[in-house]
């Protein structure tokens, strides 16, 4: 065994949270007169303190040349962990020792600057990155070839199109020479041939014996390009460096269950939270609950919401499932399919309709999100989990080959 | 190379570090150098009309009050405290806001932070230089050569960018926690206008019929030392000068740059906690 190429002892990180001692505030504008109330008060005592731990002793060994997927629901201190390690923040409590140099890529463009040119944030940003001129120098031509934006070079970034931005952003990244890699999630830009360019690129450079951390809630992408896979929940290690497989396996099976627990009880949620999702259910045309769907079978997705006002107009929602390898599969949206709902009631309930249900055998989970006028009010990410079992989609008793999780369309096969 | 990182690491001024960042400092002052007067249409044009304006001003300000005196002399002083302190008051304003501008940075990538604010007075310098070579062709025109006593100028520019290098450096570091002193800035930096010869000579206030401790507290301002030091490097002579109050005023600047590093780098660490 070599020596490790990171070493965690111990590390702990707390943040203090405050609290408004008295009173709701319900309203923006009693929110507002608190804080005028609060303005002759100093300091803490106007509030109470809460201790956070958004990490609590993590301890790990990360040998050199193992690329590292993290994995974790929001929350679970994944970029807390991060940016301890690339020493952004300090730890609160514990140590940790690197060897060589190590870079971070928390963000796709970190620095860049609207006004400069291509050319200029390639510098100003490779900088940033810790990237020496000789090393820009070196690597310039490499860089403008890999982003593919040869021709505006000279053009302020802020005229680019969103997509030029995070090739050349990524590109500067890319090239960066470090033997340790720290990536949070940058690859959930560009477009699909472009992220396919980027998994090569990160692939050849862990090959080059270089240790990556990588952060991604794309199980896909983890599974592609790590080949440890580590858990962690609550702040903890849930699960340490272990096999990029069996660590996926552990965290779908984790979160299946959590699918279990009542949805109303989830709080990693995000959006304005005028709705919220109560209770997402699957029924078949009887009515009877369902544990999981047969491929063919006709089904109704039953989407219960608490919804704060008596009414609420202008509702569009979507249920998308993914594989549990995180691939996206399939989306059932009202505004795209139809059109989103006039109004909604409480108590009411929000039902899709499915002829045929399309997946074919395995376990899926499904991101869930509901809008109002086109504003996110909850979206959870795997909110709902589902078991898919064999079954006669065709209606003739034949069954498609193969364990791989896939969609199922009606079609027609004839000789003209 | 190891490294190691403990919760109870404390910064210190690594120099080695620092300068394995030089890359880093070159191009954050170049970006806010080709930045400043992006999408103007003078561009750098301003660098010069800024001056010339401030210079009209002040100097027909002075004229208007005080017709008594020749009007070449009385123009030039006013301008030469005018131009300088433009200097330095920017680079005050631009070296507080420099972490707070450059949070997006701050919160993604480990460097040593002390670049930032160093970083932010490059372009205060070129703005300075365009406006002194300028101020000097018209102090030329009116008055000649300037005595011998002139080469201390790069001395004087350096004392003056140190002292306020530690105030901004000291606003920089309260300001990730406190954006209240956002608001304080203006009121100093309008107050130290005042209490420094830059319009109103030093000899103006101390004839003053003002208390002698209000004389004593101006005197101790190190402005007030640095911005006659500089006109004397102009003009061969000092307006007012009292070799007390320069050590005092030397030794405030000092002080005042220790406790500023002292703070920031007690704090640095906490930056992206609290920004």
């Amino acid at each position: 065994m070599s020596e490790p190429a990171v070493r965690i002892e111990n590390i702990s990180k707390s943040y203090k949270l405050l609290h408004r001692q008295k009173g709701q505030n319900d309203s923006i504008i009693s929110a507002f007169a608190g804080g005028l109330k609060d303005v002759f008060k100093r300091g803490e005592e106007r509030n109470s303190t809460e201790e956070f731990w958004a990490l609590k002793d993590i301890n790990l060994e990360l040998n050199k040349g193992d690329r590292i997927g993290i994995i974790g629901r929001n929350g679970a201190g994944k970029s807390t962990l991060l940016k301890i390690l690339s020493r952004i923040v300090k730890p609160t409590t514990g140590r940790m020792e690197y060897d060589g140099r190590m870079a971070s890529l928390l963000e796709v463009g970190t620095g860049f600057h609207g006004d400069l040119s291509g050319r200029e944030n390639i510098y100003l940003n490779g900088s940033i990155l810790g990237m020496s001129k000789k090393e820009i120098d070196a690597k310039f031509e490499e860089i403008v070839a890999f982003s593919e934006v040869e021709k505006f070079l000279d053009t302020p970034v802020k005229r680019y199109s969103s997509g030029m931005y995070v090739r050349l952003a990524f590109a500067v990244a890319a090239h960066l020479e470090s033997e340790i890699l720290i990536v949070d999630e940058v690859l959930a830009v560009g477009d699909v041939a472009f992220q396919k360019k980027c998994l090569g690129k990160m692939k050849e450079i862990s090959g080059q014996g270089k240790t990556i951390l990588f952060v991604s809630h794309n199980m896909a992408a983890i599974q592609n390009l790590c080949n440890k896979g580590m858990i962690l929940s609550g702040g903890r290690v849930k699960l340490g460096v272990s096999e990029a497989q069996h660590a996926i396996k552990e965290y779908m099976k984790d979160s299946s269950l959590l699918g279990k627990t009542k949805l109303i009880n989830r709080t990693d949620r995000e959006g304005e939270g005028q709705i919220r999702f109560e209770n997402i259910a699957l029924v078949d045309v009887d009515g009877t609950e369902l544990n999981g769907a047969h491929s063919g079978q006709e089904i109704n997705i039953v989407v219960e919401t608490l919804i704060k006002q008596s009414h609420v107009t202008n509702i569009s929602l979507a249920i998308t499932f993914y594989s549990d390898e995180g691939i996206e599969m399939l989306t059932f949206a009202n505004h795209i399919a139809d059109k989103p709902f006039d109004e909604l009631h409480q108590k009411q309930k929000l039902v899709c309709n499915v002829k045929k249900f399309p997946l074919t055998r395995g376990e899926y989970v499904a991101n869930v999100s509901i809008y109002k006028d086109s504003i996110l009010q909850d979206y959870i990410r795997e909110g709902f989990a589902l078991t898919v079992y064999e079954g006669d989609f065709y209606g003739n008793g034949r069954i498609l080959p193969g364990n791989q999780p896939s969609v199922l369309v009606d079609y027609t096969w004839k000789i003209q | 190379m190891k490294t190691v990182i403990t919760s109870t690491d404390k910064s210190v001024l690594n120099f080695t570090e620092l300068k394995r960042y030089a890359g880093l400092f070159k191009y954050l002052s170049l970006r806010d150098v080709f930045v400043r007067y992006k999408q103007t249409w003078m561009g750098f044009g301003w660098s010069i009309v800024r001056p010339l304006i401030n210079i009209a001003i002040f100097g027909s300000l002075r004229y208007l009050m005080d017709r008594t005196g020749n009007f070449a002399d009385n123009f030039l002083l006013v301008s030469a405290g005018v131009v300088f302190w433009q200097l330095l008051s920017t680079a005050i304003g631009d070296i507080s806001n420099s972490l707070t501008a450059n949070s997006n940075i701050l919160t993604k990538v480990y460097f040593p932070k002390l670049i930032l604010p160093a970083s932010s007075l490059l372009v205060c310098l070129i703005d300075f230089l365009i406006a002194f070579v300028l101020f000097f062709i018209i102090f030329v025109a009116l008055k000649g050569l300037p005595p011998w006593q002139f080469v201390f100028l790069p001395l004087v520019i350096v004392y003056g960018l140190t002292f306020s290098f530690a105030i901004g450096l000291l606003i920089a570091t309260a300001s990730v926690k406190y954006r209240d002193v956002k608001f304080i800035l203006p009121f100093l930096i309008q107050i130290l206008f005042y209490a420094s010869p830059v319009f109103l000579s030093s000899e103006f206030i101390l004839n003053l019929h003002i208390p002698e401790a209000l004389k004593v507290i101006y005197q101790c301002n190190p402005f007030v030392f640095i911005l006659n030091a500089f006109k004397y490097c102009l003009y061969g002579q000092f307006e007012s000068f009292s070799i007390t109050y320069a050590f005092v005023s030397l030794g405030i600047t000092l002080a005042m740059l220790w406790s500023s590093i002292r703070y920031f780098l007690n704090f640095e660490k906490s930056f992206a906690d609290y920004i």
